[in-house]
């Protein structure tokens, strides 16, 4: 890349712009490098940890192992009690793509009226959806799960995705009201002008452009989902039910044995899938935004 | 309370509603009109336990074709948060494996199941029980839980540390000074700790009591000690600690999670006979167990307590069913053969002779069967009051940080008797 | 002025509606109907799952509540007694701790690694990936494993403070240090603003910075009158929110001091944050009724805490799309 850089440029004055070019480039991706190495050795350790045996792994401080050993793995891949780990998987994927499509559809719908639409009583329903994220969690585990447990949706996927649907998590409505505010407004006086509804205007312009929320929105509902493991406890009763989270915490019991080997392999293995969902999406970040195509 | 009611009824007919409408997944379970039953079953534990609990349950399917259980199992922590939920939300699952500082807490708050009427239908045995076992799960006159596993609290040591110093090796009779006089030899020529700071562990204080002929907690729910106990009782390792001879704090805290002995640090600790299984899997070093330190060499103050009991939801829609898996899981030789010593050392005698134990297992079982034949284990006092739990947790938090230098005794022995009192009181 | 209406109403939650610009009519109903329209799901999950129990959580705070019996009606007894429990105390001095130590940090470090990332240099799939991998994780057991054996006596970190001469040991068995431990970790997982921080760079129009290069502007001069601006909505949302979230920080602190001896919380309750202290009063000891009069506090004052911040944002962040700019 770098010899390819500096052979492209002919004359002089450009060959010295080449190479500074050039040099700033390498020294980008060598800073970048070494901070992320920083960054990223916490995670080989652990991945050295899982070629561990069990019993060397906690207060082991080396990093890697002088003869890995797979062992964790296969005992991760096991299963428990007759479910199979692919089952883990698959209910856990089941419920990030169920969370996904749920937050990103409800989360735009309310964040496009509290950004785009002028009626009365939006200040205070705003503010009603501020409070909703100041309250622990702790003290509404209980009324929430009186309330499914009489409805008998205990050991359902519903009380898991039902929130999901009608935009319980004010975080994201708040993500993306903030984005839509900051899109140009004269985008939908155009659209208005032209006779669109805030149907039209919410699907053609505004949900285009708001683009690097939604995906956001959709990484972080997905990992949210993946790594939950209270709502799993409580509402799910049946293992054929189980989320990775709930299979990933058997392995540590306080009043028994534990297998640290066992689980840190399955936390890696549970990694993949996330890792492999932030790839896909992230590349749509990447495409810069731009707003001026669309104003004519 | 009304307004909450109310209010559950609304959400409640609402929620019908919904249901209706996110039909995906379906209301509800339950029993069918087949004639089967289906008991929910939970268990706290980890992943190898859930493997062999499934087995045992498909050995009791397969001789009781019309009842079908359904399981559920989390870690220790999580297990108890979902059933205090569940307890709020009044559906506590058919059968349930119970921790005895709980026991009585469920139990008096009536959300327990009285299992003596069916003790007396002969739909659950319990005669067969090591021990006085028998007796710990029963409350104000009934029986509201069934020992499963039973352990002791014992003294765990390092055998080589003991002999490369030149210490006799723990034996009956020996008194809290030899111990505290080990602990420093150890420390001194072997360059170990001799063990780590007990002073957190409300056991080894209950342990002391019942060898002066006291009781952790009185008859009707109280504290058993005075100020003037617990001060001295904290005060008695402090010139370990000063010197150095007991593991400071910080390494205990270190390897967490792993035990100081596990891990190697220690030459003794005392805890529950069974932790042996937990240390062998955490070191090498070979280790065994010994009678704990005594100044009344006729009363060491051990008792068998019940490492975990089953009891079964006052609701439960099938009482007779229930007792009868509860029978099972504890006195069937096969399925004690399947778990052998996974759920600790069980409490029948016909499953401590099937089960399967590995050696370890083995010298936990040698070690309270040789406690049984000395006579030295004494009946178990009444399960702990409701609040135990917390007293538990405050017992430990207070010795750390005691140990820590953070608190004085004098100011943590005011702050344990307030908070126990109000834990006692609620 | 750039006040933004919304969180000006926000704001004044007094009745009063918010002030209707003279429009045709037509267009107001439409909007009126729209704007509850386009929230209904919304305003039906709040009815339906976060009304019910906030209320419940409110009246519980008034009473005794073991989970057990019914609740019983106590006053302000719960609230009383926090002002003198020395262990509330503490938990609050920990959480203020940590929550004015974590929330710069990590809002810087996310911003610096977000700039470095916002160009089109070969390889951004693979690096924002790679520095987003610690958010993946979560707050797992395995995480505080590998936090404890990195920062344990004689790893990797005791040998580089050593180098620099700063000799610390072990951290998680040592109260002084034991929260700074927390900090990292919060730190480390900076991948969440980060990635938002990405999204909201996206947004600042090109064209908007081709013209200031043209006419001259630097690169630092565009970043302050164009990027931080452009970005102070998503900078807000990120303060913002970090800033609530520091103040309920539970499972991260919950698995990595669990292993103290003295329970979560430890060693000698230099970790106590507030929503553990919460979890143990309401779930260990049973005490609904109090935990939830912690909530409630909490409410009070983070809701204190994010009133001032809305109320200063007028003064600092810039929407691009609000019409009465």
């Amino acid at each position: 890349m770098t010899t390819q850089a500096v052979s492209a440029s002919s004359s002089s004055a450009t060959r010295t712009g080449a190479r500074r070019r050039t040099l700033t480039t390498v020294l980008w991706h060598v800073g970048t490098l070494i901070l992320l190495a920083i960054v990223l050795y916490p995670l080989v350790w652990l991945f050295g940890a899982s070629l561990r045996p069990s019993h060397d792994i906690v207060g082991n401080i080396g990093l890697f192992p002088t003869s890995p050993e797979f062992g964790n793995y296969q005992r991760a891949l096991e299963g428990i009690a007759g479910v199979p780990v692919s089952r883990f998987f698959l209910n856990s994927l089941l419920l990030a793509v169920g969370s996904v499509i749920g937050t990103v559809i409800s989360s735009a719908l309310a964040a496009y009226a509290f950004a785009r639409i002028r009626f009365t009583g939006r200040g205070v329903l705003f503010a009603l959806m501020i409070s909703t994220l100041l309250l622990p969690f702790h003290v509404l585990i209980i009324p929430q799960y009186i309330v499914f447990q009489r409805v008998g949706l205990v050991d359902t996927y519903v009380p898991l995705l039902l929130g999901k649907f009608l935009a319980t998590e004010a975080f994201f409505v708040f993500l993306m009201v903030q984005f839509m505010r900051g899109l140009p407004r004269d985008l939908d006086e155009a659209a208005k002008i032209d006779g669109c509804g805030h149907a039209r205007i919410f699907w053609h312009v505004i949900l285009p452009l708001a683009r690097p929320a939604i995906i956001t929105t959709s990484i972080f509902a997905f990992i949210w989902s993946w790594n939950d493991f209270l709502g799993p406890l409580l509402y799910l009763q049946t293992p054929d039910n189980y989320t990775l989270p709930r299979a990933l915490q058997l392995y540590i019991d306080q009043t028994s044995a534990s297998d640290y080997g066992a689980m840190i392999a399955m936390s890696m293995l549970a990694l993949v899938p996330v890792i492999l969902f932030f790839l896909a999406f992230q590349r749509f970040l990447v495409e810069g935004v731009s707003t001026s195509g669309l104003k004519g | 309370m009304t307004a909450v009611g109310r209010t559950r009824r609304v959400r409640a007919a609402v929620g019908m509603a919904l249901c209706l409408t996110m039909l995906a997944t379906g209301c509800g379970g339950g029993s069918g009109d087949d004639g089967t039953v289906e008991l929910r079953f939970t268990w706290w534990g980890n992943a190898e336990r859930a493997e062999l609990t499934q087995q045992v349950i498909d050995l009791f399917e397969e001789r009781h074709p019309n009842i079908t259980i359904s399981p559920d199992f989390a870690e220790f922590e999580a297990y108890w948060q979902a059933r205090s939920t569940e307890v709020a939300g009044g559906g506590l699952p058919d059968v349930l494996q119970m921790d005895y500082v709980y026991l009585r807490q469920y139990a008096e708050r009536g959300v327990l199941l009285d299992l003596n009427p069916q003790v007396e239908a002969g739909n659950l045995d319990t005669s067969d029980m090591v021990s006085g076992l028998a007796e710990t799960g029963v409350i104000d006159g009934g029986l509201y839980g069934v020992a499963w596993a039973g352990n002791t609290w014992s003294m765990a040591y390092n055998p080589a540390l003991f002999e490369q110093a030149g210490v006799p090796l723990p034996e009956v009779g020996w008194t809290w000074d030899d111990y505290h006089n080990a602990i420093r030899t150890i420390t001194e020529r072997t360059g170990v700790h001799g063990a780590p700071d007990y002073i957190g562990r409300i056991y080894v204080l209950e342990l002391q009591l019942l060898q002066e002929g006291g009781q952790l907690y009185t008859e009707d729910g109280q504290l058993g000690f005075t100020r003037d106990q617990l001060r001295d009782f904290w005060n008695s390792t402090a010139s370990l600690r000063d010197g150095g001879y007991t593991l400071p704090p910080q390494e205990s805290a270190e390897v967490a999670p792993l035990t100081p002995l596990g891990a190697d640090l220690v030459a003794s600790e005392m805890s529950w006979d069974n932790f042996l299984v937990r240390y062998a899997g955490e070191t090498e070093t070979p280790l065994a167990l010994g009678p704990v330190p005594s100044d009344n060499p006729e009363v060491l103050g051990q008792y068998l307590k019940p490492s975990m009991l089953l009891s079964a939801s006052a609701r439960t829609e099938h009482p007779e069913e229930v007792a009868m898996f509860i029978d099972f899981l504890i006195n069937d030789p096969e399925a004690g053969r399947i778990l052998g010593g996974n759920r600790g050392i069980p409490a029948t005698n016909a499953q401590r002779e099937a089960a399967e134990l590995t050696e370890v297992e083995q010298a936990v079982v040698d070690y309270e069967n040789s406690l049984i034949e000395a006579g030295d284990l004494q009946p178990a006092p009444p399960a702990p009051p409701a609040g135990a739990g917390t007293i538990e947790a405050l017992f430990l938090r207070l010795g750390e940080e005691i140990s820590y230098g953070r608190i004085s005794v004098d100011e943590a022995v005011e702050q344990f008797f307030t908070e126990a009192e109000t834990a006692l009181a609620s | 002025m750039a006040t933004p209406t919304v969180v000006r109403e926000a704001v004044e939650t007094t009745a009063s509606p918010p002030p209707v610009k003279p429009r045709k009519r037509g267009r107001n109903r439409r909007d009126q109907i729209a704007g509850y329209l386009f929230l209904t799901p919304w305003i039906l999950g709040f009815v339906l799952l976060t009304v019910g129990p906030m209320a419940a959580s409110l009246y519980l705070s008034f009473t005794n509540y073991n989970l057990f019996t019914s609740p019983q009606w106590v006053g302000f007894d719960n609230y009383v007694q926090l002002l003198s429990d020395p262990r509330y105390h503490q938990s609050v001095k920990v959480t203020l701790h940590y929550v004015l130590v974590s929330v710069p940090v990590k809002l810087v470090v996310a911003l610096g690694v977000a700039l470095l990332l916002n160009n089109s240099r070969r390889g951004q799939g693979f690096y924002r990936s790679a520095f987003y991998a610690p958010s993946l994780l979560g707050a797992s057991v395995s995480v505080a494993i590998v936090w404890r054996a990195l920062f344990s006596d004689d790893a990797i970190v005791d040998r580089a403070l050593r180098l620099v001469g700063l000799n610390i040991g072990g951290w998680i068995g040592n109260p002084d240090y034991a929260l700074w431990l927390l900090i990292l970790l919060a730190v480390w997982q900076f991948g969440a603003p980060m990635v938002i921080f990405l999204a909201g760079l996206k947004q600042v129009p090109q064209e908007l910075h081709e013209a200031a290069a043209v006419d001259g502007a630097g690169r630092w001069r565009r970043f302050i009158s164009i990027t931080l601006p452009m970005l102070s909505p998503v900078i807000f949302f990120n303060l913002l929110l970090e800033t609530i979230n520091a103040f309920q920080v539970f499972t991260s602190a919950f698995v990595v001091s669990s292993g103290a001896t003295g329970g979560a919380g430890g060693p000698a309750g230099s970790t106590l944050v507030y929503t553990i202290y919460l979890y143990q009063r309401g779930f260990q000891d049973l005490r609904m009724g109090y935990a939830s009069a912690m909530a409630w506090m909490l409410l009070l004052v983070v809701g204190l805490v994010t009133v001032l911040m809305f109320r200063l944002a007028r003064f600092w962040v810039f929407y691009g799309g609000d019409d009465d700019r």
